[in-house]
């Protein structure tokens, strides 16, 4: 199912019996056909996602949509970005910079601490990035959010690829992120570059990173 | 090795591209959004790494340019908020700069502080402005859209909203205008009150939003 970049800001999704669309409430702008919006009480990732995401208070209100038809979607005048997910692995996404995807990617909440131990729970402290981003799994299309439009930096063994937490948007594929304190004597005395805490990735695959730093 | 000109180049529109091979660039505190390879940030200093003397100016003078030292070897990506980013060539010429519209230096390229005329005064920018002289590439920001390049010849001299300007280069000489009139003593002003005059030879950089 194709999803179509319209312009930088807004992008066309065909919808279909069995080709639902899941997106961020409120974030339609237009559709042609027979589509019905209904809220998405329960996540995908069923009772214990739901309780997880409590919990992580990453309470970003989701839509499905349904019927034939296209339907138009944007944020907040935001860029938006088309990440395909397949084989290269899954989209590692904070909820609130995810605009749409399709209903047929699983989604699960992915506690950092798990993944990186106490230092992935420090990182999503230190970066002011929730302790809880959501993983994108199976074969499909999601779309992100940005501030002033994404790049798409490939992160390949052998070689890290090293990112500002404010800039960071999303990772596709066997990608690890892990916090890297590159502070010195000079951040202390507040005299420091401005960069000291930043995100090594390293693994397979691509990440995206935001012309800004500012949250959404 | 020595390289000829350090690289400077865009991936978008509003993302700035930097290879070091064991040289460096200087670039504003905290643009850095991404690099690989081996790179180290350091602060320029308070000199912005032009010495103690251009330190003691900017100290005393409030036009503050906080630089950041960047060397190593690998690619360094450079943003500010989704700000558009324009490259400027010097040839041994001048640049003045609005210090908060600098994102990237060449590190040959050295900086300094000039008395910018009595158009800070409207502007808030303050009274002086960042000078970038010397061989090499400096890039530039744009809020709000591309930037606009308006020429200017003895002919054609310009006048431009302070609130718009970002850069000018080139031998011009920078004046201050102001239509004050009884009008905007009573509250009836156009909003367009101070501007600044362009004469001489050169190109003067503006943006789409005003500050």
């Amino acid at each position: 199912m194709p999803f179509e970049q319209v312009n930088g800001k807004v992008v066309s999704v065909p919808v279909a019996p069995g080709r639902e669309v899941l997106a961020r409430r409120g974030a339609m702008l237009a559709y042609t056909g027979q589509v019905q919006f209904a809220p998405v009480r329960a996540s995908a990732g069923g009772m214990g996602g739901m309780a997880g995401r409590m919990m992580a208070g990453e309470q970003v209100q989701m839509m499905v949509a349904q019927g034939q038809g296209t339907v138009h979607y944007g944020y907040r005048g935001m860029y938006l970005t088309i990440i395909e997910v397949g084989q290269m692995g899954p989209l590692t996404v904070e909820a609130d910079r995810l605009v749409a995807h399709d209903a047929g990617l699983q989604a699960t909440l992915v506690f950092l601490g798990s993944q990186g131990g106490i230092r992935g729970a420090v990182r999503g402290a230190v970066s002011g990035q929730g302790m809880f981003t959501t993983q994108l799994h199976g074969y499909g299309t999601a779309v992100v959010l940005s501030h002033g439009g994404t790049i798409a930096l490939p992160v390949q063994p052998g070689q890290t690829t090293t990112v500002d937490p404010q800039a960071f948007v999303a990772h596709v594929g066997q990608v690890n992120a892990d916090i890297a304190l590159n502070a010195s004597w000079r951040d202390a005395v507040g005299r420091g570059s401005g960069e000291a805490i930043q995100l090594k990735m390293t693994g397979n695959g691509t990440v995206y990173v935001q012309a800004s730093e500012q949250k959404i | 090795m020595i390289p000829v000109m350090q690289a400077f180049r865009l991936s978008g529109s509003r993302v700035l591209e930097v290879d070091l091979h064991g040289d460096a660039v200087r670039a504003a505190h905290g643009a850095m959004i991404a690099y690989t390879g081996d790179v180290a940030f350091k602060s320029a200093g308070m000199g912005g790494g032009d010495g103690l003397r251009a330190a003691l100016k900017r100290r005393a003078t409030g036009e503050s340019v906080s630089l950041m030292h960047c060397s190593g070897h690998g690619t360094v990506y450079f943003a500010k908020d989704a700000m558009e980013v324009l490259l400027v060539e010097l040839a041994g010429d001048t640049l003045k700069v609005e210090s908060e519209q600098l994102l990237a230096l060449s590190d040959k390229l050295s900086t300094d502080v000039a008395f910018a005329g009595l158009r800070g005064m409207s502007s808030g920018q303050g009274l002086f402005t960042t000078t970038v002289t010397g061989y090499g590439t400096a890039a530039l920001l744009s809020s709000g859209g591309p930037p606009i390049a308006l020429g200017v010849s003895p002919q054609f001299p310009l006048v431009v909203d302070p609130d718009a300007f970002i850069a000018s280069q080139g031998r011009l000489n920078q004046t201050f205008v102001t239509d004050v009139s009884w009008r905007n003593l009573i509250g009836e002003s156009s909003g367009e009150a101070f501007s600044l005059r362009f004469d001489g030879h050169g190109v003067v950089y503006i943006q789409p939003e005003e500050r």
